[in-house]
């Protein structure tokens, strides 16, 4: 009802209007419709007909698997001293994938990306190459200090594709004491890469270089898992998927007695210094087991260095180090044993009927074998002897005589039987085999032409060999196995350094056992002997190591000094001196072999340093053996 | 419905967005209803002041807008901020619809047309050069729908097409670099994957993957993980087809058709030539935004800034759209020729054109 004035008015209805399509408003209707199809036959297109593909991609985009890279395990001693911890610490990882596309500002990045892992560009170029997965986050450097952590920190806004991540890296707790022991783990290059990427190694991984890092890389290394992980546009992680938990690697305990190692490291260091000596090496061994108990080598080094990649400029130090601090002595050091030697000469006679317990030779001061004359040690006649008492007096006339009688392969072949001449199965890469000589082995090595009468092995060379000299080489490690074969009534065991070995959980899964290597073909009587004379160089009162009683040795046992020149023929020639022995007398359970290096005479460098370590194991072997 | 879908789109998208877009959405339904109650007839004499006050917003926008996105669209006002190129829209929209339907009978003429883009000019210039090219775009297009269901002569179109035609190869030197960019990219996606087409394909990967019948609300992981760009905006139409799949797509695309065709009607049934052009010319805005986001999203039409209309997150404009809506239904609302009989009398009035006749000598209609 409306009032307009005009009166009131009813409305009667409302009339509905006609619709008035005009053509341009049809031919827009008509455009809409047509629009919309296609629209809709697009999305037909994308979702239907393409959607399979277009969810692979979209998978990609979010799902990526990360590798979960398993603890590497830890190492103790024989008691559960912790030699090695897994230290957490900060990698900078790269993600090439994320880098600016545009060259320039990618070059920018890449250089302050070196700046921050201080490193040069060109070694992070080398490094990059590594990188096989652009999409996954690389690690550049891993153990970052501190400071570095905190200003690659501060940048990470500006560097896109760079992030920081909570990793572990090896941390050796008494580096110089363990070095040569446990070696250290490194970055993997890109040579080993090709032999690791297919068991399953990841390029920024790191792997055992040296020591028993790499000699039980196997045991230690965990098996790694990974997570299949969700994540937004920003590569952050939303959602974990899937998941393989890694399994952490296995804990070792090593044969090795921590307070035993510094000991023989102490001592060692102190004798080196007495004696003007630079380098030396010292070997411990349980003579029933075949354990190694204490190995050193001096000079040392600190294998933290390498724990994270070594710089360049500290190896060169190290590798032009005239003193070779990372060469490992203990096992790779090849000597002359000289004097230490005529056990073995003593043995192949005794064994071979050359000679017997009762057979009397003279000392003379010198003997002529063809046209050279050679000479004792005492420069006089130290009168008539048996084998029993040429070994303490260490006469070498003696032994020239004996090793004339016997020839040199049969005293190579007691040799081999006492160790010389092959690797010992120790877990320690790198050991070195020593050498038995023969004459074909003189033949083999021989710098002149064939057929050169110099190639030839001669009288001289039999008899020097008598004494150790000649071509005979060992190392520490193979002297103390020798040591604990003739302590132990001739069994050559394997030397090992492994006493235990468990799972993340503690649970044992290896515990060491003797392996014997073989039975030493010398009678019982015959080792007796030599046995005998071992005992008696430190009790008799004519006995080289006799010198033992003055310096307070607590024990009882056997041993022998060694005296080996080096550096050419003639006298006055500079001498490694060794000393070799077990203890006690009667089932002994301790034997070791100690060298210096150009230090004089075995009795007054080698000797004090190993009698002062036996006295310390003589203290302590109740606790160095408890819970064995 | 659109607007339920919008939301729960924009819920999500984003949950912080979708709280401001309902605030948003109770004054856009507040300015619907009050477009809708309001006689259409009597917007004609505000347009002109309405086009006025557009003008000064925008160069409030120049001199004190807030820049986002590399671009300086926002002034607030109150603590509100508010988009004017999207109140613009409608202002011009009606600016066009009254300049076409005050001169009947000279929509042929070439003044009326050279006023119409008299009109369209001073806006367009100012939101170009926001830059704000999709805005612009929205301009162009009405301008040109306007010019074409507002009766210009076929002659004078052509013309102007022409014109435009000539004058495209220059637009390239008059775009910004990232637009230039936007254009290529367009041309070839693949180019620069994770540069500048990054957008692009992310928002192809979500639609692709929604597949037939989508992830589910909420359940779009394209979307809720980041990899769609602006992804409560301008490639909201990218999160709900991952979310809805193709069916969910072809309703809603069917809706808008369905609205579409709902606006071309009130076009052809409105009362007078005003009402036809306010009508038509909703119908064309809000076809190209459609078209243009929907096509964008699914690499039919190159980007550009443009929202999708009642969906995308953003207050101004889903004010804007929901009055322009508004004002349809105050067209719809006024549509039927009223019958009255004077209770004394046997006349009859009509109402027609916003006036009331008395027509003493007409029949009853109900009779003829």
């Amino acid at each position: 009802m409306i009032d307009l004035g005009l009166g009131r008015w009813v409305e009667l209805a409302g009339i509905e209007p006609r619709a008035r399509w005009t053509a341009r408003l049809a031919i827009f209707t008509t455009l809409a419709l047509g629009l919309s199809s296609v629209l809709v036959w697009r999305l037909v297109d994308l979702q239907l007909i393409q959607g399979p593909a277009y969810s692979r991609l979209a998978l990609v985009n979010r799902v990526h698997r990360i590798p979960l890279v398993a603890e590497r395990g830890v190492i103790y001693d024989r008691h559960g001293v912790q030699l090695v911890i897994n230290q957490p610490a900060w990698s900078l990882d790269l993600t090439t994938s994320a880098l600016p596309s545009d060259d320039a500002a990618r070059a920018t990045e890449l250089a302050e990306v070196a700046q921050l892992a201080a490193l040069s560009r060109t070694e992070l170029t080398v490094r990059l190459d590594q990188d096989t997965d652009a999409y996954r986050p690389f690690s550049v450097k891993s153990g970052l200090t501190d400071v570095q952590a905190q200003t690659a920190n501060e940048r990470l806004p500006s560097l896109p594709g760079v992030t920081l991540q909570r990793t572990a890296v090896r941390r050796y707790l008494d580096p110089e004491l363990f070095s040569h022991l446990l070696g250290y783990v490194g970055p993997i290059n890109a040579q080993e890469f090709k032999t690791l990427g297919p068991k399953g190694y990841l390029p920024d991984e790191v792997v055992g270089q040296a020591g028993l890092e790499a000699g039980l890389e196997d045991v230690l290394r965990g098996t790694d898992g990974w997570e299949d992980v969700l994540t937004d546009a920003n590569g952050q992680v939303v959602k974990v998927l899937d998941k393989q938990a890694p399994i952490p690697g296995r804990s070792v305990y090593l044969s090795i007695d921590s307070g035993l190692q510094k000991s023989v490291h102490d001592t060692l260091v102190a004798g080196l210094t007495k004696a003007g000596s630079k380098a030396g090496a010292s070997v411990v061994v349980d003579p029933r087991t075949g354990e190694v108990m204490a190995m050193v080598s001096y000079p040392s080094y600190d294998d933290n260095l390498f724990a994270n990649g070594i710089s360049q400029a500290d190896y060169q130090k190290l590798l032009n180090d005239p003193a070779r601090p990372l060469f490992d002595r203990a096992i790779a050091g090849e000597y002359p044993p000289g004097s230490t030697f005529k056990m073995i000469t003593g043995a192949a006679a005794l064994q071979e009927g050359k000679i017997t317990g009762s057979t009397i030779l003279d000392c003379p001061a010198n003997l002529t074998f063809g046209a050279w004359t050679y000479w004792d040690w005492a420069h006089y006649d130290l009168g008539l002897m048996n084998v029993v008492k040429a070994l303490p007096t260490s006469c070498d006339t003696f032994f020239y005589q004996v090793a004339n009688l016997v020839g040199p392969d049969a005293m190579a072949a007691y040799a081999r039987d006492f160790g010389y001449g092959a690797v010992p199965g120790i877990e320690l890469p790198g050991a070195a085999a020593g050498v038995a000589p023969t004459p074909a082995y003189k033949l083999q090595v021989c710098p002149y032409p064939t057929g050169s009468p110099d190639c030839n092995w001669n009288v001289g060379d039999t008899v020097t060999m008598g004494i150790g000299q000649s071509y005979v080489l060992a190392t520490p490690l193979i002297q103390a196995m020798y040591a604990a074969a003739l302590g132990n009534g001739g069994t050559l065991l394997r030397p090992t350094l492994v006493h235990e070995v468990t799972d993340g959980a503690g649970k044992v899964l290896q515990h060491s056992s003797p392996i014997t290597v073989r039975q030493v073909p010398v009678d019982p009587q015959n080792l007796e002997l030599l046995r005998t004379g071992m005992h008696q160089s430190l009790t008799g009162n004519w006995g080289t190591a006799a010198i033992a009683r003055s310096l307070g040795f607590k024990w009882d046992g056997g041993c022998k000094t060694g005296t080996a020149q080096f550096g050419g023929s003639g006298v006055n020639l500079p001498s490694q001196a060794w000393f070799i022995d077990f203890a006690p007398y009667v089932d002994p359970e301790f034997a070791s072999a100690t060298i210096l290096e150009d230090a004089g005479f075995g009795e007054f460098t080698a000797e004090p340093v190993a009698v002062q370590f036996m006295n310390y194991y003589h203290d302590h072997s109740a606790q160095i053996h408890s819970g064995d | 419905m659109l607007l339920v879908l919008g939301l729960m789109t924009v819920f999500s998208a984003s949950t912080a967005d979708f709280r401001r877009q309902l605030l948003s959405l109770v004054l856009a339904v507040g300015a619907y209803a009050l477009a809708a109650a309001v006689d259409y007839r009597r917007l004609e004499r505000l347009i002109l002041p309405a086009y006025g006050f557009c003008l000064l917003l925008l160069l409030a926008v120049h001199f004190a807008g807030n820049a986002a996105l590399g671009a300086q669209r926002w002034i607030s006002i109150a603590g509100f901020p508010l988009e004017p190129s999207e109140l613009s829209k409608v202002i011009m929209l009606l600016v066009l619809a009254r300049h076409f339907a005050v001169r009947p009978g000279r929509e042929r003429e070439l003044r009326t047309v050279v006023e119409a883009i008299a009109l369209a000019v001073p806006p367009l210039v100012l939101i170009l050069t926001q830059p704000d090219l999709g805005t612009a775009m929205v301009f162009a297009a009405l301008l040109a729908g306007m010019l074409f269901l507002g009766g210009s002569s076929r002659l004078h179109l052509v013309g102007l097409g022409a014109i435009c035609a000539i004058a495209a190869p220059i637009l390239p030197h008059l775009l910004h670099g990232y637009q230039k960019q936007r254009l290529e990219i367009f041309l070839n996606p693949m180019s620069d994957p994770l540069g500048a087409g990054y957008n692009l394909l992310q928002a192809r990967i979500a639609v692709g993957s929604g597949g037939l019948l989508g992830h589910g609300w909420l359940h779009g992981l394209q979307g809720s993980l980041g990899f769609v760009p602006e992804r409560a905006t301008d490639f909201i139409f990218a999160v709900y087809a991952e979310q809805f799949g193709l069916i969910g797509s072809a309703v809603l695309i069917g809706v808008f058709t369905a609205l579409m065709l709902r606006l071309c009607w009130s076009a052809s049934v409105a009362p007078d030539r005003f009402g036809y052009l306010l009508c038509s010319g909703v119908a064309v805005m809000l076809c190209f935004q459609v078209v243009e986001n929907i096509g964008m999203n699914v690499g039919l039409t190159p980007i550009a800034g443009i929202p999708l209309p009642l969906i995308s997150y953003g207050g101004s404009a889903l004010v804007a759209n929901l009055a322009a809506l508004g004002a349809v239904q105050s067209v719809m609302l006024r549509r039927r020729l009223l019958v009255y009989r004077q209770a004394s009398d046997d006349a009859y009035l009509l109402n027609e054109s916003g006036t009331v006749r008395l027509d003493p000598g007409l029949k009853s209609p109900l009779s003829a």
